[in-house]
């Protein structure tokens, strides 16, 4: 299944200072503003990251969190994964090796949240139509199906 | 016997290998001194009365190294006519053996026992093998034979009008061709595996403190670690897995500093992640990445100054600007009110919760509240 939102990619620059680092934010904020925004950042042209660059790539994901999107890495060059290393943010991203498959990533897990909740022994959801309340239903233990509607 | 010692830095095609960002390795601090500067105590310690340096490179400053070392800087392409003017000169005012060593490679040489070999054995040359057998440039050369000197530095080392006598080591040299090779280095010494020993004292099995060292009580340093001279450890920060600060280094607040090398006067920022490197002169080389990084932001990786007068007014100045830094803050911590009440927003119930009727069954020994869902964001992870 794949989603109808929009992933956009942006090349970052190659030294990303903090004057650079404001320039480009400037550009991103309108992708980032927008709902559940999914951006892909891709890095492989970058040879000088510093502070304000590890500053400005944690901004951009809190936005995109704040909005229930994400921010994900893509082909981080060897210089940018260092100081990603460095100050302890890679672990913070999803980073992948091309900017094509950190885009695919975006649309792959609506499914199996499906499947999750049809598994034994967890709470289940009927999704309502437009209108109608939400039902909770809670499985016992022993294996008596109690709706709390 | 009057016995003299050359040592070469640099010269050799290789050697423009041998260098971290423009400073030679064997110039740089290992466990608290240079290569050069123990080569030099070790050949003054076995009897070499004068020593002389024939460098592509200006002089770092090292105030460990011996003051009456005569230091030649050769200009491009001059190298070697250098090396050969100061055969000639050793050779004039009375030296009877010269010893030619050049650094990069390094091991551990018996310069007495290499001494003697040439004399049991009447050479005009000799030249020393590693436990490989592999030839180093480690050579000792009558002065009287200047023709044959002035041969081998026209070769650069590599071809001679006579064969050597061959003087064999029991050690295995490390050919410092790359940084890497010093952080190896680094780590076989930790090992025992070569003669270098590290400067400072042992506190505890494994880890080393030179004098002057400052670290935090709740600073964790784990064996095998080198702390150099007058470094800094501040608080929460781990050195770890055989990593070495050299000397008027600093490592922040809890920065963690992994199977790495801090050379001598880098200062690291707070809360970061130093791991498989080597950093010094604003730069990382990251060893498994195989890549040098420049780092032009002050907070992450910095460099004080060699001057230690420069070094203590700069202590001045920023404690100086602390102070006032504090109080300001402390003012607007005060001017910052708080909200009387919180924005409506937050306190309305959002849309989606108004229209739902969530339920639930009365349990007693209820553990989670039953509007509470757990669910994973990526949902085929």
């Amino acid at each position: 299944m794949e989603t109808s939102r929009p992933v956009v990619v942006k090349r970052v620059p190659e030294r990303v200072n903090l004057k650079e680092a404001r320039q480009f934010l400037r550009a991103v904020e309108p992708i980032l503003q927008s709902d559940r925004p999914q951006v892909v950042l891709d890095l492989s042209n970058v040879r000088q990251l510093d502070s304000a660059g590890v500053d400005m790539l944690l901004h951009c994901m809190s936005e995109a969190m704040k909005r229930d999107g994400d921010v994900k890495l893509a082909a981080p060059s060897p210089e940018a994964m260092v100081v990603l290393e460095l100050t302890r943010t890679g672990r913070l991203f999803e980073i992948y090796d091309s900017a094509t498959d950190a885009a695919r990533s975006f649309s792959s897990f609506l499914p199996n949240v499906m499947r999750q909740f049809s598994a034994p022994e967890t709470p289940t959801i009927t999704f309502p139509s437009a209108g109608s309340k939400v039902t909770v239903s809670h499985v016992q233990p022993g294996g008596n199906h109690e709706n709390a509607a | 016997m009057d016995v003299r010692a050359i040592l070469l830095i640099g010269g050799k095609p290789e050697a423009s290998s041998e260098h971290f960002t423009g400073v030679p390795l064997a110039m740089l601090d290992l466990l608290g001194a240079s290569l050069l500067n123990r080569v030099t105590h070790r050949m003054h310690q076995q009897g070499i009365s004068s020593i002389a340096v024939v460098s592509e490179y200006d002089q770092f400053p090292d105030r460990n190294l011996s003051h009456d070392l005569r230091w030649f800087k050769a200009a491009n392409g001059q190298f070697w006519r250098f090396a050969e003017a100061v055969f000639n000169d050793f050779a004039q005012n009375g030296a009877e053996l010269i010893v030619v060593l050049r650094l990069g490679p390094y091991v551990t040489v018996d310069y007495e026992k290499l001494v003697q070999f040439h004399l049991d054995h009447h050479s005009r040359l000799t030249q020393a093998c590693d436990q490989q057998g592999e030839a180093l440039d480690v050579f000792v050369i009558s002065a009287s034979r200047r023709n044959d000197a002035a041969f081998i530095f026209r070769n650069m080392l590599e071809r001679f009008r006579v064969p050597p006598d061959v003087f064999p080591l029991d050690e295995r040299q490390n050919r410092l061709q790359t940084i890497a090779d010093f952080r190896r280095l680094a780590l076989e010494s930790f090992a025992g595996k070569t003669g270098i020993e590290p400067q400072g004292e042992q506190i505890k099995p494994g880890v080393w403190v030179a004098p002057g060292a400052r670290i935090h009580r709740e600073a964790r340093i784990v064996a095998p670690a080198y702390i150099g001279a007058y470094a800094r450890v501040r608080a929460l920060a781990v050195v770890t897995r055989g990593s070495v600060i050299e000397r008027n280094s600093l490592i922040d607040c809890g920065t963690v500093v992994e199977n790495s090398t801090v050379l001598p006067f880098s200062q690291i920022g707070a809360g970061l992640d130093v791991s498989f490197s080597v950093v010094g002169f604003r730069h990382v080389f990251h060893l498994q990445r195989q890549v040098n990084v420049e780092i032009a932001d002050e907070k992450l990786v910095d460099m004080a100054s060699t001057s230690a007068a420069v070094r203590a007014l700069s202590d001045m100045v920023s404690l100086a600007l602390y102070m006032p830094k504090a109080l300001l803050s402390n003012l607007r911590e005060k001017r910052r009110e708080s909200p009387a009440t919180l924005p409506e927003a937050v306190q309305a119930i959002p849309p989606s919760l108004s229209t739902a009727t969530v339920e639930h069954q009365d349990r007693a020994d209820r553990h989670f509240a039953p509007e509470l869902m757990a669910a994973r964001r990526y949902g085929n992870e």
